[in-house]
Parts: structure tokens; C-alpha cells; sequence
């Protein structure tokens, strides 16, 4: 795949167009390199365990396993923590907040207390815009559990088909064979 | 490297032109020292993500937005953790515009050059091409027509392999193919619909540097359909210095190769005329060192090479040895790319594709080729493919989960790449005012595109769009970007061949006009682009000047 199909590729894997955290610091650093090591930690207590509940309900265990399995909460942690700047996170940190506090009112708990329906509930009015900053907390929080969880080694390989070495190219390979799509 | 070594031929740069003037070079028995500004990478043993998963790579994949614009602003966001070891850090080696005049310089930062990650289209220029500016009034006309570059074609191809399809169309000559990528059921019910649509429109398999049969003698095996050719390919499944020149130049037993030296300048005798020496400096220990050789193939890559030819002057003076006519660092040009289309193709929902290609499917120019009346000169073509990705996420939850296990319909998407016409004024020059961390002048851009550039892409989007709807293709898009010169990755001119030394830089061999014994065979060249991808064309070139260069040199000319 090279740079000129890449990101209609990516768009389409993705089917939402790419959230841009960005890093921080970098401009201090004479040769830069990506923090591949422990997240920076930006998340507390209760805003990790929301976050971690949420992104099992946007993709839930069913018979491959979920988004918490796949180790999407610490991926968001780790794309807002080391690639993203204060108002990327705002998005998150507000959206985090504003289904907290409708928690509170509709079912008296904070939201990772309530039950997976209510969190449901929460995430449908998010969706539909119906919760302070709703619509765009969905849609970026939506796409880092999927672009976490389709590029994890469970997303790869479990949930979908993984070819290393395809060794051959069919461009009429029949649909019925294929039991997971492939990963690209 | 000893001091008491002594070379035939220095070669600067150690990309697709340098790799094979070291390769003819040493094979034709010449001591050569190749030499290149970036760090070593073997084949094979330095690519470090080659073959890894995702979720092996930093990140996986997603390079930090702000490090892309920072140290990496060049590639325009075309940058990823997989590719960014072979990409120079523009923040630390920076280059001088004025603000409208914006360009996007890509520059590598490893020996081999752009050849590890390169597009790897391949095609032959039409003896159409080579006239062009002759025909027009246009620019200054080649001194060499396609019957003069042919049997060099067929040498290089040979060689690397090239896949593709023949097609007997003169404006796009064959190659020396081996069977071509094949063409998936959804590109193959577009290739009947548009060309039905339009006649005297074509759409064809890719010709891609990426072998479909083995090459055991080069230890190469053929692609793997991976599609990860731009990390580097331990199979040497696509042409690079790595897999395929330097394996050779280095079994001569004749090659010495230095990297981490950046070439600041040549060092000239105006009364000889000839080139004495290159001056280089160690990046690593600053160490300056000029070496001397009979002759000098200067390949750094088109603008690189213009940076050190600009450079190379007296110390009292801010003019180049080689800038006596004033054609030196002008009449700069790259492709137009920033167009693209895109459409669903109804049906064939019974089929996937099995596999990555890499490439798909080719639209050669299909405009100007007779006597027609458009507002532009020369023309175009469409590089594409279809393919199926999963359905876009609904909603949330298991049924998001699951509606996303099943695939989407085919997309087409293909974008244009088109000549623009050589102008003088577009121009690279030296900013004495600022200077780079080896004290060489910064390289200035002063390069934009026209009228004529603007007008095709407007035609390439509103012919693309239209070639995809009347085929029949649904929820057709398309668009124009913002094109900054440079983004194509296809810089050239600047060092244009010609009849007249009074008007270009260097004579029909690629011999500079002004020191018989330096020969320029990368981009810079070029005194026209044609729409096609060079890097074939640079191959035939460099395979062609070096056996020239060496029969001086055996005639005791050089």
C-alpha cells in the first residue's frame, strides 16, 4: 500500500475520519522518538474505569473477546496521553464528564456505576447529540476503540483474518470462503 | 578508508541513479567510492518493521501529528513510526522558501536513497515525450529521442524486472515485462465499461519495479502480496539499491562505500575544466575530507544535486563554477498529484480480493495526443484500484461489531499524476544568509505552478469523475488539493540536458558542458517531465552515461 491509497484505506477501515492527537514536548527533543515505553498517565481513577467500561460497550466481548481484552482502554490513555494536545482531550475529558453528570441525575450514580443498559442509555444520547459536547465526544471516543481495538493483536487476528505472507494475489476470491474478513 | 586509496569514480548518492552508476561502473572495472549523507541500512538486516503486525509498530502506525509537522514537514503527513527511519528530520536540515511559494522537499536519510520507499511505477517515456518541447516552443529541446534511451530501457528492465501488461500503445511504450499484477473482477468490469465509454481510453494493468518471478541469481523472490514495500522488503521483491545495484557493485570487488558523508561542494579547475575533487564532511565527527577521482557521477537526487553544483564556486564568489549561462537550478519542475476521484462499482459482491498487490491499475494520458483544442499543453494519467474494506460502524455495540464484519462494495479510487511544463523562472538558488550545520547555504525554492498546471488538474478532475459516473459507477467523489511543488516526490530539472551549452547544463551523454569528466544522472537532468513516473527513465540514463563515461575514459578523453 503505498502513501497515495493509503488513507482511503485507512478511512475505509476506520469509516470515520482520523481523530489527530498530537504529541507534546516534541519540539524539545533534537531527535525525536515515539514513547513506546509506560503511558504517560493522564486519566484518574474514575475517569480510567469510565473509559474502560465505555469501550467495552462500544465494542462489547461477544464470541471473539472485547475491547477490554484487547487492551483498548490503555491504548486511548496512551494515544491522549502521549500524542494528544490539551484540546483533543478536552474533547474526551468533557464528553467523560457531561455523561457522568446526566448519570447522576437520571439514575443517582456516576456512570461506570450504572448498569451496561443505562451505559448504553448515556452513550445513545451522547451519539445523538443530546448531552453537552455529546456528538463530538461519540465520534472521536468511537474512533479510538475501533482504531485500538482493529489494530490490536486481537482485532487482527482473532476478530478478523490475518495474512502475513499471502504469497498470492486472487482479485476474484469467492466471498463464501472468507469466514473473517481479512485484515489489511 | 585509507588515505593512500585511490578511486576511478566517485559517485555522489546512492539512490535509484547513484545504485546503478556504481553497479555499470564497477562492473566495467573502475575503482568506485559511492558515497551518500545518510546512515547505512542493510538489506534485509535494517528494516526494522519488515514483516511486523500492526500492533507491532509504535503506535501502531500513527505517527503524532505535531512530530509529522515538526521534523517531518515535507512528507505532508505521509509519514508513519514504519517509515519514519528512512526519512531525513527537516527541522534539523531545513531549506529556505518564501512564504506563497511554498515546497515540500522529501528527502531521505539512508543510503539507498528514495529507492526503500519509493512508488515503484515504472514506464517509458514516448518518443512523443522527448519531442514535446521541441514541437511546442517550449522550454529547450532534448538533444536525444526515444530511440537513443530504448536499448537502456530494455537493459535496466531486464535487470530489475519490471511487471506490467503489453499494450502496443505509442504513447506508452512497452517494457521488458514479466506477467503483470493481475487485475481484480471489479477492475476488470470498469476496464470493459470505460474504454466501451471511451474509446481511445485505456485502463491497464500496473507496471510496478515489483517482480512476479523469482531472480535467483540476485537471491531475490518474487512479491509476496504483502504490501508493505515501503519499510523494506527482505524478499527484494521491488528494485532498491539495497536489493539489486549494490549486491552487484559490491561482488566486483571494486566498491567502496561511505555513507553518513554529506558531498557540501565539487572542487573545480576553471582553466582545465575539469572537476578535482569532492569535498565531503563526516556527519557524524565533522571531519572534512575531499577526494579526489578522474571522473565524478553526481546522483544525489535532482534538487540535492542542484544544492551542491550551486555550491561549488570560488571562496571570494556567491556564483557556481557551473552557472555561467544561467540554466543552472532553473526550469525546476515536479508532477501535478493532488487530484483524485473515487466511486463505488455496483456488484460483484460474490467476490474479495485475496491478498495485497502493489499496485492496481493504470489510466495512460489520454489527452493532447492528436490535434485537439484544449486550454492546456501536454496531459495525464490515472494511478489506481478497487478494493473492499469493511462496512463502516453503525451506531455501537454488538451490532456495530458485527455489522462490521462484513465487507463494503468495491471502491475505485484513482488519482492523477500530470506533466508540468519547465519554466524558467521556476528556480533553486543559494540563500547566503543562512546557512545549514555543515555551513553550506541554505537551498532556496522559488517554484510554482501556472496556468497550464491548473487548468489540467481542473480537466483531470472533471474527466476523472466523468470517466467513473459514465461507466457506471455510484456515490462518485472527487477533489482537488492544494498542490504544493515537491509533494509528488518528482522534483527534476534545474541541470537540463541540451544541444546548446549556452541554454542547458549538460550535453546528449549527461556530461556536464562545463568539466568533461562530471556526468549528472539523476533528476536534474531533465529538460521536461512527461506525466510519467521517472525513476525508469533515470535507470536507462545512468546505465547509458556510465557506458559512455567509461569509453572516454578508455579513449583517454576523461
Amino acid at each position: 500500500m503505498d502513501r497515495r491509497a493509503a488513507l482511503a484505506s485507512i478511512v475505509g477501515v476506520l469509516g470515520a475520519n482520523i481523530f489527530a492527537p498530537l504529541a507534546r514536548a516534541i519540539a524539545y527533543q533534537p531527535n525525536p522518538v515515539i514513547n513506546t515505553g509506560a503511558p504517560e498517565i493522564i486519566f484518574t481513577p474514575a475517569q480510567r474505569a469510565l473509559v474502560t467500561a465505555l469501550s467495552e460497550r462500544i465494542l462489547p466481548t461477544s464470541d471473539t473477546p472485547g475491547a477490554i481484552a484487547a487492551g483498548v482502554p490503555e491504548y486511548i490513555e496512551h494515544m491522549l496521553g502521549d500524542w494528544a494536545i490539551t484540546d483533543e482531550r478536552a474533547t474526551i475529558f468533557d464528553g467523560l464528564a457531561a455523561i457522568d453528570a446526566r448519570s447522576m441525575a437520571d439514575y443517582k450514580k456516576p456512570a461506570v456505576k450504572a448498569s451496561a443498559a443505562q451505559q448504553d442509555a448515556l452513550l445513545t444520547l451522547a451519539m445523538n447529540g443530546e448531552l453537552p459536547g455529546g456528538t463530538p465526544f461519540f465520534e472521536a471516543f468511537r474512533q479510538l476503540v475501533i482504531t485500538g481495538y482493529y489494530t490490536s493483536e486481537i482485532g487482527i487476528t482473532q476478530e478478523r483474518e490475518y495474512l502475513p505472507v499471502p504469497g498470492e494475489y486472487d482479485g476474484a476470491y469467492p466471498y463464501a470462503k472468507v469466514k473473517r474478513i481479512f485484515s489489511s | 578508508m585509507a588515505a593512500t586509496d585511490r578511486f576511478d569514480a566517485i559517485v555522489i548518492g546512492s539512490g535509484v541513479s547513484g545504485g546503478w552508476a556504481a553497479k555499470e561502473l564497477t562492473e566495467k572495472g573502475l575503482r568506485v567510492l559511492m558515497v551518500d549523507r545518510g546512515r547505512m541500512v542493510e538489506h534485509g538486516e535494517d528494516y526494522p518493521f519488515d514483516g511486523k503486525s500492526a500492533y507491532d509498530i509504535p503506535a501502531r502506525g500513527r505517527m503524532p501529528a505535531a512530530l509529522a509537522k515538526s521534523d517531518y514537514f515535507a512528507l505532508n503527513g505521509w509519514v508513519s513510526p514504519a517509515t519514519q527511519p528512512f526519512f531525513i528530520n527537516d527541522r534539523l536540515n531545513p531549506y529556505d522558501y518564501d512564504a506563497p511559494n511554498k515546497f515540500n522537499w522529501v528527502r531521505p536519510s539512508v543510503v539507498g536513497g528514495k529507492s526503500l520507499t519509493w512508488g515503484r511505477w515504472s514506464f517509458r517515456w514516448s518518443q512523443a515525450d522527448f519531442e514535446a518541447n521541441k514541437k511546442e516552443g517550449v522550454g529547450t529541446d532534448w538533444p536525444i529521442r526515444y530511440d537513443d534511451v530504448a536499448p537502456w530501457y530494455s537493459y535496466v528492465e531486464n535487470y530489475i524486472g519490471v511487471s506490467g501488461a503489453r499494450e502496443n500503445l505509442p504513447y506508452l511504450p512497452d517494457s521488458e515485462f514479466m506477467p503483470p499484477f493481475p487485475m481484480n473482477v471489479a477492475e476488470k468490469w470498469l476496464k470493459e465499461r470505460l474504454e466501451n465509454e471511451f474509446p481511445g481510453r485505456k485502463l491497464i494493468n500496473a507496471r510496478l519495479s515489483n517482480i512476479t518471478e523469482d531472480k535467483p541469481e540476485q537471491n531475490r523472490t518474487r512479491c509476496q502480496k504483502r504490501a508493505q514495500c515501503d519499510r523494506g522488503c527482505s524478499f527484494g521483491a521491488y528494485f532498491s539499491t539495497q536489493a539489486v545495484t549494490l549486491p552487484a557493485a559490491r561482488t566486483t570487488g571494486r566498491l567502496t562505500l561511505r555513507s553518513d558523508n554529506w558531498v557540501t561542494n565539487l572542487e573545480y579547475d576553471p582553466a582545465q575544466k575539469r572537476v578535482t575533487g569532492v569535498r565531503m564532511v563526516d556527519a557524524n565527527t565533522g571531519q572534512v575530507e575531499v577526494v579526489q577521482a578522474r571522473m565524478v557521477f553526481l546522483c544525489a537526487s535532482a534538487m540535492s544535486s542542484l544544492h551542491i553544483l550551486l555550491n561549488s564556486r570560488p571562496a571570494s564568489s556567491e556564483r557556481s563554477y557551473f552557472h555561467s549561462n544561467g540554466a543552472l537550478g532553473s526550469a525546476v519542475m515536479d508532477h501535478i498529484f493532488r487530484v483524485g476521484v473515487s466511486g463505488d462499482i455496483p456488484g460483484m459482491s460474490e467476490f474479495v480480493e485475496y491478498g495485497r498487490r502493489p499496485g492496481g491499475v493504470y489510466v495512460p494520458r489520454f489527452r493532447n495526443l492528436g490535434a485537439e483544442d484544449l486550454p492546456f499543453k501536454r496531459g495525464y494519467g490515472f494511478q489506481g484500484g478497487a478494493g473492499r474494506q469493511a462496512s463502516a460502524p453503525e451506531g455501537f455495540g454488538l451490532s456495530m461489531k458485527h455489522g462490521m464484519r462484513e465487507y463494503g462494495p468495491w471502491r475505485f479510487t484513482m488519482g492523477a499524476f500530470g506533466e508540468c511544463l519547465p519554466y524558467e523562472d521556476n528556480r533553486v538558488m543559494l540563500n547566503h544568509s543562512k546557512t545549514d550545520r555543515f555551513g553550506t547555504p541554505l537551498l532556496r525554492f522559488d517554484v510554482r505552478f501556472r496556468d497550464n498546471e491548473i487548468r489540467m488538474m481542473d480537466d483531470a478532475l472533471e474527466q476523472g469523475m466523468l470517466m467513473l459516473r459514465k461507466a457506471g459507477l455510484r456515490n462518485v467523489t472527487g477533489g482537488r488539493g492544494e498542490h504544493v511543488p515537491g509533494e509528488a516526490i518528482h522534483e527534476m530539472g534545474g541541470a537540463r540536458m541540451g544541444h546548446d551549452p549556452a541554454t542547458s547544463v549538460l550535453n546528449k551523454w549527461n556530461q556536464a558542458h562545463d568539466a568533461a569528466n562530471l556526468f549528472i544522472t539523476d533528476g536534474a537532468q531533465m529538460a521536461s517531465v512527461s506525466c510519467v513516473n521517472p525513476s525508469l527513465t533515470f535507470m536507462a540514463m545512468t546505465a547509458r552515461a556510465a557506458d559512455h563515461a567509461v569509453k572516454q575514459m578508455q579513449a583517454g578523453v576523461i
